[in-house]
């Protein structure tokens, strides 16, 4: 960091210093067989309607894979989403679920 | 898919997989959302959970006092717009004799953090203040309110998370206290016009710093269908507040009347309301209340629904406009509650907005009241032409008194509720300015 002394300017970096940093995602899972899967739902873009879609397709797939439907956590896009995801790993737990699906963006 | 990948960078997963879905859902018919959901993403699905993700790597950045260009105005200015700092105005660049001299009207130090600003994840620290202060054009003096702004931005009640959401709304900077004068901010005439270097450079200032610090860059984080410009500051006309004794818009969040203070809120949009006319505020109530309810529609599953409670109406009116209204016996309490009992609609439209409009899973009225998610006010009958207000009590509608002296009109804004949810800060200043 120099001054600025010579008619040019010497102008400094605008934003802050990232305190997020990258982390390892979970094991994917070997099968689906077996497994249970979450729902977590924003109560946006038809979230319902999509999940229930897939929900029928994984079991075609996979007919020993279970589900936790979306209304067990509640909306993750809401007034009670902080309380809601942070209690997200012990309600997970609790469910014995091994794997979630989590929508819907745009 | 664009802000998934941008949105799970800053929190530190860039590799975490999504499965795409075809077009938008609210536009498909069960048939074609079927088909999209069995032949697209049911198969993303698939192999997001079955399949390792990638490994990524981060590229570094510079430190938060590093020289990131050296020339002149105009190769730093082209500099900045082609690294995505700049909001495409020519910036003041950011030296560091400018930035130190805003740090000299600041106790708080340079390093300290005011916040962790979503979606990028980075420290909102007093020295970024007071790098985009400069670039926005602000005098040094405004370095207080810069600060209770990013305080203000960083508060979770707010959701700054939520700034680069579809409805693009732009957040509303409101001022309080004696600092109004002190640094010449318009209350008056054309309050909301760009043209006063106060209210026009910190309100730019807002926007960089969501731009530069929390991450909210269009087409990346900043998905904002057709966004708004950033809003100058709105300053309220305390003389007239005195004169009529009703208290200023800071005492919403306990701050007492004359207390320098900011308050931001995130509004999707708004309309002028022209010729409010009458002698008393029972004639110009109707009008007011007919106002207000034109402005919600879809927003009113801030109320039930997304937010349960968080819709605080904002209605700005122009001063004569209050005095008539204070002039006939009513309190700004007393506003607010003509408000919370005249502007409704009926519950059939109410529950049909939330239902067919919104395509939300609650709009049952009756069965969120039995639930105990909402008040009794709307559900007091299964009538359902029984009229329900907008709003969970009175005390959520917010006024300001701002604008031209000589006119009769208000401004209506649609608030965006849980998705930049009101907040208000004090302005500290420097103790040897204080």
């Amino acid at each position: 960091m120099t001054r600025s002394t010579d008619g040019k300017y010497r102008a400094l970096w605008p934003r802050g210093p990232r305190q997020a940093k990258v982390k390892s995602l979970a094991r994917r899972l070997d099968t689906l067989e077996g497994k249970t899967v979450a729902w977590l739902w924003d109560y946006l873009f038809r979230g319902d309607e999509i999940f229930a879609q897939l929900e029928e397709g994984l079991q075609e797939r996979y007919p020993g894979v279970n589900f936790v439907h979306w209304s067990e956590f509640g909306n993750t896009h809401g007034s009670e989403e902080r309380e809601i995801v942070a209690a997200l790993p012990k309600t997970l737990k609790a469910k014995g679920v091994d794997a979630v699906v989590s929508g819907m963006g745009c | 898919m664009v802000l998934a990948k941008a949105a799970s960078g800053g929190l530190g997963m860039p590799n975490l997989p999504v499965a795409p879905f075809p077009g938008h859902p609210g536009l498909q018919s069960i048939e074609a959302l079927q088909r999209n959901t069995r032949e697209v993403t049911l198969a993303g699905v698939v192999e997001n959970l079955l399949k390792p993700p990638s490994l990524v790597a981060v590229d570094g950045e510079p430190g938060p006092r590093d020289v990131i260009c050296s020339g002149t105005f105009e190769e730093v200015n082209e500099h900045f717009i082609a690294h995505e700092l700049s909001d495409g105005l020519p910036i003041v660049p950011p030296t560091v004799e400018k930035v130190e001299a805003f740090l000299r009207f600041t106790d708080r130090g340079p390093d300290e953090v005011l916040g962790v600003l979503l979606p990028d994840s980075r420290s909102a620290t007093v020295w970024s203040v007071a790098v985009n202060g400069v670039m926005a054009g602000c005098r040094p003096e405004y370095m207080p309110v810069l600060v209770a702004l990013v305080e203000a931005m960083a508060d979770p009640a707010y959701g700054v998370e939520h700034s680069g959401n579809t409805p693009g709304g732009e957040t509303l900077i409101v001022l309080n206290g004696p600092v109004i004068k002190q640094f010449g901010f318009n209350y008056m005439q054309g309050v909301m016009r760009d043209g006063f270097q106060a209210n026009t450079t910190v309100g730019r200032f807002w926007r960089l710093y969501l731009r530069n610090v929390a991450g909210f860059l269009p087409h990346k984080n900043d998905k904002a269908t057709f966004g708004n410009t950033w809003r100058v500051i709105v300053a309220e006309n305390e003389d007239v507040l005195a004169k009529i004794g009703w208290p200023p818009n800071c005492t919403e969040f306990g701050f007492p009347a004359g207390t320098n203070a900011v308050s931001i809120g995130r509004y999707t949009g708004g309309n002028h309301i022209s010729s409010v006319s009458g002698a008393t505020p029972e004639a110009l109530l109707p009008y007011l209340a007919d106002a207000v309810v034109r402005q919600y529609s879809w927003q009113i599953m801030f109320t039930v629904g997304q937010g349960m409670g968080t819709l605080r109406p904002l209605i700005l009116l122009s001063p004569i406009i209050a005095e008539t209204i204070a002039a006939g016996g009513w309190s700004k309490q007393d506003l607010k509650q003509k408000l919370f009992d005249h502007a409704r609609m009926s519950a059939r439209e109410f529950e049909r907005i939330l239902r067919d409009w919104t395509q939300k899973p609650i709009w049952d009225l009756a069965e969120e009241h039995k639930a105990g998610h909402i008040p009794k006010v709307f559900h007091e009958s299964d009538d359902p032409k029984r009229m329900v207000p907008l709003v969970f009590k009175p005390d959520d509608y917010m006024i300001v008194v701002t604008g031209d002296l000589g006119r009769n009109s208000c401004y209506v804004f649609a608030h965006n509720g849980v998705l930049g949810y009101p907040v208000g800060k004090e302005i500290k200043f420097a103790a040897r300015d204080a």
